[in-house]
């Protein structure tokens, strides 16, 4: 089979972050400091050569990048300072772009300009038609009940309508990722029954993300910051989206506070907040991982615009429950004219790496089992040389 | 004669003012017509035809760095206008040395020269001066020693001066040499012998040259003998004395691997073969007379005199040789592989003296062995006679070297000396299972490919594929690494690690830099003249560099630049005239001289 090369795929991965690629000599340093780097999945190393080499067929049917959590120790003590950390951080956004059939995330990831245009004119469309909606429906003054300016009702069928349009989207990319990885990127087969046996690694990685724990392994702190607040962030989300899209009417309904609903909500924002706020002071300092020590702009849109829908969103709330209507409702419309560019950014964005990384996971652990049984790995990993 | 001088430069020189030298050039006899024509400028054969033509000029002059790269363009041109090509001549400021203070002077000389069709080279030849005939050779390494045999034996005084008690340097420590597996002490111990029986050769160990004065072929050097406190002449070396001695520390000989007293003699073949005290240590010079003494007292010689003071010697020398070699890099600062928190990490020179025959195990290959200090109530790993070999030895190469943040260049001798450790182990321990993780196999010598081949042949596991972590589990240390060739991340339980650390210049080189006024280049190592054509001489007269010194290299490169800087120093003493030290000539002269050569 003749292999394709892409002699410009270096070039093409500087505008996804990764430049430094060609200083690397192959050394293997990065491969060995890496907890996660093993006989199957071999990385950061061979990532790099495939770059240099413009293999790029082979590295969109594989796993590798996603299984790098970018603790930085590679980029850390890489002798060529070739940054291997930041070119796994920058095929995963190759990734993304790779994976989204639309073309929009690749767009998003080379232009900044485009992707914060993009932003602004949903966000401005948004907030034009619930101001109009509201208007014609309801007056400014009033929150919730009868004459609302944005019932929850709607509320309700309009946030399902954009869940459903980014649900689409989602589930035709992670299609495309299956395709590519597991259809195309093994070469084994592999039965049904394997798939069935590790659909517990799914939720597993999604709630826990112990992988990222185990990146700590030089135990500088005590507790790897990054996955604490990563994690937090990443469960105050998703609390928070199950409840957006499911209990939005007991949520915004007040001014009593319904506690079974509101606890969670108030849990979720109090990891949003922390997350945010941890993530945006790192990438400012620059000082104490690796990971954060270099930014790309999509990474800037991410963390600012979250930080954006939380203090919005904790503003109308409390607006709300203070009595300052006029003010609740439009800090809410300035919060959904976040929400609503910022969702349906989600498969075009880092954000699609909540979908990505998981699965990635769940598939690899498929096919390590795959591959495992095939190879038969001898115990003692005895070299000869002869 | 109508001359054009058009100056143009490839890329930015600082140190010229070409504005000062065009406007020196248009002075000159017979110049029509001076161009400035700027950095990299694009030439037209054409134009500047209509130019030569219209000024009826008939010799044209490129001055500039690197001028010929542009003479094709005007000789050219020359040719179109009807001239003479062979009147496009060339004057180069930097190729015929314009740099440091003396760099305007001497692009003008060129200029000059040029300006009279009289060779640049053939002018500037420095000024006759009496050399003085004796030399002086700082470090008693492989190569101060060559150096120094070469010169003696032409029948010329050597002074050759060394920072510790012993010649040999760090030759002495090895055990074998590679490619050929040669026992080192056998080709240097003659050598270090001669040195010392030598008439001409005046050998000044525990020493340091001070202060350095004076011009090339006459130069004043001031030099600081530390006391040996030991009559070198009466001593017999009967090790009496230190029997006796109370103090020990650790032997800088020994890499710190075994313990030495404080009177001592670095190895028993040593040059001159006396006992010395340290300093450092010495209880008697360290309570400044008031304690012990007693080796005086054991002496059957009588040959110890502990009040014995420093003395200072005023040389006059004609030639001065730099050989002061090298020093590993601190490898502490290089956590991931676990040097001094692991007992058996070693790095190359301690592996090398554990496995000299002559050292601390007798050439035997072992373990560490805990045992307890009763003086410090701690217990601390040694190597002892009686300690288990290693099953199994990793060996890992760049350490520091080729790293960014540590070493950017490459030392050279590690992946040599690595493979030499592997045979050494593998020669000495029976089924010992030995890997090599090295990054890029640099085996350029003669017959070096071929040893490479050799080693690998013999059954070590040699890893393409580097390593970071030395771990420690369940008190059985492991390497992992990854093994590149065969895809796979490998996990190899060790018990002994051994470093190709990478070297650096010694300690004591930037100090000397400034004594000697000899440059040096960002990575700390001496420069040479021109790397290519001059690699012995500096851009100071007379002053030599050979060695390590001036960058890593092996036994064989070293002996032989030692040998070059000999004919150097030698050519200067026949010639009578100190090499390379034309600034002593000044602009004047050179016009004057140039206006003579010219006539004829």
């Amino acid at each position: 089979m003749a292999i394709r090369i892409n002699l410009g795929y270096i070039d093409e991965l500087n505008k996804y972050g990764a430049e430094d690629v060609q200083l690397c000599y192959q050394c293997g340093d990065c491969s060995t400091v890496c907890v996660h780097s093993d006989d199957i999945f071999n990385f950061p190393r061979k990532s790099m050569r495939r770059l240099q080499m413009g293999l790029e067929r082979k590295i969109e049917t594989t796993l590798e990048p996603w299984l790098c959590y970018y603790c930085g120790q590679c980029s850390d003590q890489c002798p060529r300072e070739a940054d291997p950390g930041e070119t796994m951080m920058s095929l995963r956004r190759w990734l993304i772009a790779r994976y989204d059939f639309t073309g929009i995330a690749s767009r998003f990831f080379r232009s900044s300009a485009t992707e914060v245009i993009a932003i602004l004119a949903v966000a401005l469309i948004t907030g034009l038609f619930l101001f109009i909606y509201g208007k014609a429906g309801g007056s400014i003054s009033i929150y919730d009940g009868e004459g609302a300016f944005l019932p929850s009702s709607f509320i309700h069928f309009f946030d399902l309508a954009i869940g459903s349009v980014l649900a689409v989207f989602l589930l035709i990319n992670a299609y495309r990722m299956w395709h590519l990885t597991m259809n195309k990127g093994v070469s084994v087969r592999i039965s049904p029954w394997l798939y069935l046996k590790h659909i517990f690694t799914f939720p597993l990685h999604f709630f826990t993300q112990k992988r990222y724990a185990q990146c700590e392994s030089k135990n500088r702190n005590f507790i790897f910051m990054p996955w604490i607040t990563h994690l937090g962030l990443m469960l105050g989300y998703v609390t928070m989206l199950v409840l957006v899209m499911v209990f939005i009417e007991e949520l915004q309904h007040g001014p009593e506070i319904i506690w079974q609903v509101h606890l969670f909500a108030y849990a979720a924002s109090l990891g949003l907040i922390i997350g945010t706020i941890y993530f945006i002071r790192s990438r400012l300092r620059k000082t104490a991982y690796v990971q954060f020590k270099k930014s790309h702009s999509t990474d800037w849109v991410f963390v600012i615009l979250l930080f954006l829908i939380v203090i919005t969103g904790i503003g109308q709330h409390i607006l709300h429950r203070t009595g300052y209507y006029e003010a609740a409702n439009i800090t809410y419309i300035l919060h959904l004219m976040c929400v609503v560019p910022w969702l349906l950014r989600m498969p075009f964005s880092k954000w699609a790496h909540l979908l990505y990384r998981p699965l990635a996971m769940y598939f690899a652990a498929i096919q390590k089992d795959a591959l495992k049984k095939q190879l038969r790995l001898s115990e003692d990993h005895m070299i000869t040389v002869k | 004669m109508r001359t054009g001088i058009f100056f143009c430069q490839v890329d930015e020189n600082t140190l010229i003012n070409t504005d000062a030298v065009a406007k020196y050039a248009a002075n000159l006899q017979g110049v029509e017509l001076v161009r400035i024509l700027g950095l990299r400028p694009r030439l037209d054969a054409e134009n500047l035809s209509t130019l030569i033509q219209s000024k009826a000029l008939d010799r044209i002059i490129i001055a500039g760095d690197m001028p010929g790269y542009y003479k094709p363009v005007f000789t050219k041109a020359m040719a179109q206008a009807g001239g003479d090509p062979a009147e496009v001549r060339l004057a180069s400021f930097r190729e015929h040395g314009a740099q440091g203070e003396q760099a305007l002077d001497r692009a003008k000389a060129t200029v000059a020269c040029a300006s009279m069709a009289v060779p640049f080279s053939l002018v500037a030849t420095p000024r006759r001066n009496p050399v003085h005939h004796a030399t002086l050779v700082i470090g008693g390494g492989i190569a101060g020693i060559q150096a120094s045999l070469e010169i003696a034996n032409a029948g010329k005084h050597v002074y050759l001066v060394e920072q510790t008690g012993t010649i040999g340097g760090h030759m002495a420590m090895f055990d074998k040499t590679f490619p050929t597996l040669d026992c080192a002490a056998c080709i240097l111990t003659p050598k270090m012998v001669s040195v010392g029986q030598h008439d001409m050769i005046h050998l000044l160990t525990n020493s340091k040259v001070t202060e350095v004065s004076g011009k090339p072929g006459a130069y004043r050097v001031k030099i600081r003998q530390r006391a040996r406190r030991v009559d070198v002449n009466a001593c017999v070396a009967c090790n009496l004395c230190s029997e006796v001695c109370p103090v020990k520390v650790e032997s800088a000989f020994d890499s710190g691997i075994s313990l030495r007293k404080a009177i001592y003699i670095p190895f028993p073949q040593a040059v001159p073969n006396a006992y010395l005290i340290d300093e450092e240590s010495c209880t008697y010079v360290l309570s400044e007379g008031q304690k012990c003494g007693v080796c005086v007292k054991k002496c059957p010689k009588e040959c110890i005199n502990l009040d014995e003071p420093d003395t200072d010697t005023d040389l006059e020398v004609g030639n001065i040789i730099i050989a002061t070699g090298y020093e590993l890099l601190d490898v502490g600062k290089i956590e991931q592989y676990g040097y001094g928190k692991y007992p058996n990490v070693l790095t190359s020179l301690e592996f090398e003296r554990l496995t000299n025959a002559s050292g601390t195990t007798g050439g035997r290959i072992v373990t560490k062995t805990k045992q307890f200090n009763k003086k410090t109530q701690k217990d601390e790993w040694i190597f002892s006679k009686d300690g288990v070999p290693p099953r199994s030895v990793a060996i890992i190469h760049c350490v520091g070297s080729r790293n960014k943040k540590y070493n950017a260049y490459c030392s050279r001798v590690c992946c040599m000396y690595s493979l030499k450790f592997a045979h050494l182990i593998r020669e000495k321990i029976p089924n010992v299972k030995c890997y090599e993780f090295y990054i890029d196999m640099r085996a350029f010598g003669k017959g070096y490919e071929e040893f490479a081949e050799r080693i690998r042949h013999e059954g070590t596991f040699v890893v393409r594929g580097h390593t970071t972590k030395v771990e420690m589990k369940h008190e059985q240390m492991s390497v992992r690494g990854e093994d590149i060739m065969n895809d796979r991340i490998v996990e190899f339980p060790v018990d002994m690690v051994v470093l190709a650390v990478g070297l650096v210049p010694s300690a004591e080189t930037e100090n000397l830099s400034r004594i000697l006024g000899i440059s040096r280049d960002p990575d700390g190592w001496f420069s040479e003249l021109d790397y290519n054509g001059n690699p012995t001489d500096t851009e100071r007269g007379g002053i030599y560099v050979a060695g390590m010194c001036q960058g890593p290299k092996d036994i064989p490169d070293t002996v032989a630049q030692a040998s070059a800087v000999a004919a150097g120093v030698l050519r200067s003493i026949t010639s009578g005239r100190g090499i390379g030290h034309m600034d002593s000539v000044p602009l004047s002269e050179i016009e004057a001289r140039a206006k003579i050569l010219q006539t004829i």
